[in-house]
């Protein structure tokens, strides 16, 4: 076996570089109590935005109620008006309908009232149907669909 | 149907007043001032038929706030008509729900006419949800009085003996 020159592989010279374990936190721009005080003032500043748009929108709001209000007894007035011109019609109507029926009474069952503590005179609103009962189905269906929905 | 040939209603004629022939954008238009001018009429019709709770007893009300509102209408149809259909007209389409906060130019020069014209200043935005106190001559209706049963059975006299139970109370742990 021949000789072979060995040659030691040894360290560079000064040594190797030392192993990169080391932590490296991130930069930080802020402290804990900053963070904390600022989420607090945005927070605060976010709030009072928010407060002015709250109060402009209830203003907005507040707004269209109020032109509501004042037209409610004008547009009740007319209501009532039609209304109590289609009672009427409803009773002539049932009188004509009911006059061959012997022992009728309009708005009562063969002379026995409804509401049989209630004054003569007193006016209960008709429920629906009783409201409608003379209109044609159409009509009437057409009105449940809009009270509906 | 409970209405009887006993129960009043008033008649076609008696009911029939020429109404204000508007659409909603119109009417809400001139909410602001028919509210203000005819205020005394919309709150004593309101309290009326809150007080009978009875829509035959309030005619003549509804009647007068009409009449109020309609005189109204006719009123700024001679003077103001051009500035309220822009009005009307903005109010309409602008949004579709007839908002007020994108039609704030026409509604000025509305309200500076009818201020002019007419002498009548727009309610404040939030007038009418505010509480007012409505003076008003009407008596005010006598509030029901219980139910009287002719058939009662008649109570006990005042000095009735009342001894106690004899053999205590039916229920058990309950005093």
């Amino acid at each position: 076996m021949s000789k072979t020159a060995y040659k030691q592989d040894m360290p560079p010279p000064g040594g190797y570089q030392s192993i990169n374990y080391k932590r490296v936190p991130a930069r930080t721009f802020f402290g804990g109590w900053a963070i904390i005080g600022g989420y607090i003032g945005m927070t605060a500043g976010a709030f009072y935005l928010y407060s002015l748009n709250y109060k402009a929108v209830k203003n907005r709001e507040l707004e269209v109620h109020s032109a509501n209000l004042a037209l409610y007894p004008m547009l009740l007035a007319e209501r009532d008006r039609a209304y109590l011109k289609q009672i009427r019609k409803n009773r002539d109507e049932e009188n004509k309908l009911m006059a061959n029926v012997e022992g009728w009474e309009t708005g009562t069952w063969m002379g026995e009232p409804i509401y049989k503590t209630q004054p003569k005179d007193c006016f209960i609103e008709p429920n629906f149907y009783d409201y409608y009962v003379h209109s044609s189905y159409k009509d009437l269906k057409k009105r449940m669909i809009t009270l509906n929905y | 149907m409970g209405i009887t040939n006993e129960t009043k209603l008033p008649t076609e004629e008696e009911l029939t007043v020429q109404e204000v022939n508007l659409s909603g954008p119109a009417l809400k238009a001139a909410a602001f001032h028919v509210g203000k001018v005819c205020e005394w009429e919309n709150n004593e019709f309101v309290l009326c038929r809150e007080e009978t709770k009875d829509p035959r007893q309030c005619i003549n009300e509804g009647k007068a706030v009409t009449s109020c509102a309609l005189k109204f209408f006719q009123q700024v149809k001679k003077t103001c008509a051009s500035e309220f259909m822009q009005y009307v007209t903005c109010l309409d389409k602008s949004s579709p729900d007839q908002q007020f906060t994108p039609c704030r130019k026409t509604q000025a020069v509305f309200d500076k006419c009818v201020l002019d014209n007419l002498g009548y200043e727009r309610a404040p935005f939030d007038y009418f949800p505010r509480v007012h106190v409505h003076k008003t001559e009407r008596p005010k209706p006598e509030p029901e009085k219980p139910t009287v049963y002719p058939e009662a059975v008649p109570g006990l006299p005042e000095d009735a003996p009342k001894p106690p139970a004899k053999y205590g109370g039916r229920y058990i742990f309950q005093w």
